[in-house]
């Protein structure tokens, strides 16, 4: 069945776009043989009209008129060549370069394989291509989770979908979503957009829709607001700025982390005193306790109780936990 | 896309492709398209039955002869399309993506580059491309950054700086860089490193310092190792503790390599944490503490508890007491 509607498409495409005449939908069914002997014109026009729809989500454009329609002449379909082709891009051989290195990023069959066909395009209107002329890292796309492809899917194309979600340990829930854009972060694909439910933008971990995704409406059922940034949509996994400072005492050559972050070390026998940036005082409060007695909180006050807190807990946890 | 779709697109990249690369082994068509030698040939049996029109000369011929017997391609009569058509919205935003998770990944000229094949595939691809994806990759010092890719480039040795988490300490290396590559989202060296005499990676963000040294980097006989199972693989040699995970902890289970063991009603999940050592582990635990509790070994719930009381000895020390 698959190979047959290819065997279609590919004829109806080279048909449209050898001819310089617009073709009449009579004409289209004597000269492809589905099409032909299809049973009747009814389930001949149903066929073509999903061809033509197939062709348009490729991204081929069909158009539809006539060349004088002062004479009477039929109104009828053609690819235009011009249009259709690609044209010439002209690549410094370090572009090109990067171009090859690109293919290598998807680890996802498809989407390698479609990053892949982009280059062999682009190689067959003389594009040269060598990618050891650079040195570049390798990053990786990587897509575990089962309902990246329908998501990715609806968000390239603009279609409302419905899903069911699952954060751990809480209730499975149904959603309803015009997805916007899609966020790859520490390996991990987020959907945003606006949560029909809610009526407000939300943002979705993929790994967490659970079975299939459903679409609710057609393609291009909505806009995406103007200006919409992904990154603000995305804004609850990054760390926000910090805009407090906080003294430490840290012994040297511990508390790695803190140091790297560090605005300001003044280094001491015992303790060096160690300047931080940090937004949340429970969040830095908790890495200071995670050194133990390498790392001692002097001020604000504020974070001194924090560590305080968070330190009695891990007593009290670990010693409550066989209790 | 359904699977019809994305054969058309490749069947139609490979027609002027093929004509351009006339008697192209398999192989090479193959590695070309990303796909099987076996979806090739397939994808050639099928070409023959289309062209533009239904008679001897109008329809593509593939030299069936040739492809049997010496793997090889030759077409014919498709001279109607020897210019591929334009990139589709499919093809560019996945190419899109890939160049823009590079980009994320890239530092000092390369970005520039980078750059300028974005923008003019962006206009040769036109309208019709929307790839509203964005790829985040963590931030490291653009200066450090900078000065790892040049080492790269110029085959040369890097001396570093490097602060290693599980021992939570500093140390001085000379490296011979191999590669650059990214791994959950972060940046990673591989390198020889010349102090283990060993292959090591290095989490680029921990590097503090990081200069180019006078001496070339030099070619060590080690085989890459594979990460593509991830960085941190469980064996049974893996350390772990036995847990309590309360509900603010469930977050874990997605960010960490653990098992569950036991789910209770009130929300406490009891759970094997895997870490790369104890200290690790003590680590971990003594950050998430409130949420997070080790039942198990008793030599890691005592180590908490005793680290959390020194810890808070500090706090008290030489202040007034109420």
């Amino acid at each position: 069945m698959a190979a047959r509607k290819t065997e279609r498409l590919m004829n109806l495409i080279f048909l449209l776009l050898v001819s310089k005449q617009y073709l009449s939908k009579s004409q289209i069914r004597e000269s492809i043989s589905d099409y032909r002997t299809a049973r009747s014109v009814d389930s001949f026009d149903r066929m073509f009209e999903r061809d033509k729809e197939d062709l348009r989500e490729l991204g081929i454009t069909v158009d539809f008129g006539s060349h004088d329609p002062l004479f009477g002449d039929e109104q009828g379909y053609r690819i235009s060549r011009d249009a259709a082709e690609l044209a010439d891009v002209e690549l410094t051989r370090e572009e090109a370069a990067v171009v090859g290195l690109a293919t290598q990023v998807w680890e996802h069959a498809g989407l390698a394989a479609e990053s892949t066909t982009a280059l062999v395009k682009l190689k067959s209107i003389g594009v040269d291509v060598d990618t050891s002329v650079l040195r570049m890292a390798e990053p990786r796309l990587s897509t575990d989770e089962p309902a990246f492809d329908a998501i990715w899917d609806a968000a390239t194309r603009r279609v409302p979908i419905s899903f069911v979600y699952a954060r751990p340990g809480q209730q499975a829930s149904e959603r309803h979503l015009q997805p916007w854009g899609i966020v790859s972060w520490r390996d991990r694909w987020y959907v945003g957009g606006f949560d029909l439910d809610r009526e407000a933008p939300r943002l979705f971990r993929v790994s967490r829709v659970v079975g299939d995704v459903e679409p609710i409406g057609p393609a291009g059922d909505y806009e995406v607001p103007e200006g919409t940034d992904m990154r603000k949509v995305a804004r609850s996994l990054f760390e926000p700025e910090p805009e407090q400072t906080a003294l430490l005492r840290v012994r040297p050559g511990r508390g790695q982390s803190l140091r790297r972050e560090a605005v300001r070390v003044e280094p001491a026998d015992d303790f060096d005193t160690v300047e931080v940036r940090f937004h949340s005082a429970r969040r830095l409060a908790a890495e200071i306790a995670s050194y133990g007695t390498d790392v001692v909180a002097v001020s604000p006050s504020e974070v001194r109780s924090a560590v305080i807190e968070h330190l009695n807990a891990a007593i009290d946890g670990s010693l409550g936990a066989i209790g | 896309m359904s699977r019809s779709q994305s054969q058309v697109l490749r069947m139609l990249a490979m027609v002027p492709y093929l004509q351009g690369n006339d008697g192209v082994p398999v192989h090479d068509v193959a590695q070309e398209f990303g796909v099987t030698p076996k979806q090739i040939r397939d994808d050639l049996k099928l070409l023959m039955f289309t062209g533009v029109g239904e008679f001897a000369g109008e329809l593509i011929d593939v030299d069936l002869t040739a492809l049997e017997d010496d793997g090889v391609v030759h077409i014919r009569d498709a001279e109607f399309m020897s210019r591929p058509l334009r990139i589709s919205a499919q093809e560019g935003a996945a190419l899109i993506v890939a160049l823009r998770t590079l980009r994320a990944s890239g530092a000092g000229e390369e970005l520039i580059v980078i750059d300028s094949a974005l923008s003019k595939l962006e206009s040769a691809m036109g309208e019709s491309v929307n790839a509203p994806v964005d790829v985040v990759v963590d931030q490291v010092d653009a200066e450090i950054h900078h000065t790892i890719v040049r080492a790269l480039t110029e085959g040369r040795r890097l001396t570093m700086t490097y602060a290693t988490e599980t021992r939570d300490e500093r140390s001085q290396r000379d490296v011979d860089p191999r590669r650059v590559f990214t791994e959950r989202g972060k940046l990673y060296l591989e390198a020889w490193c010349l102090t283990a005499e060993d292959l090591r990676f290095f989490r680029l963000d921990r590097i503090i310092a990081a200069e180019v040294a006078q001496e070339s980097a030099q070619d060590h006989d080690a085989a890459p190792r594979d990460v593509s199972g991830g960085m941190f693989t469980v064996g049974e040699q893996t350390p772990y503790a036995l847990v309590e995970l309360h509900p603010g902890a469930h977050w874990m289970t997605e960010y960490y390599p653990v098992e569950l063991v036991e789910r209770d009603d009130q929300g406490v999940w009891t759970a094997k944490l895997f870490g790369a050592d104890w200290g690790w582990l003590r680590r971990l635990v003594l950050r998430n503490a409130g949420s997070v509790a080790v039942l198990e070994p008793e030599h890691l719930r005592t180590q908490v508890v005793e680290t959390a009381r020194s810890a808070l000895g500090a706090y008290y020390e030489g202040e007034p007491v109420d």
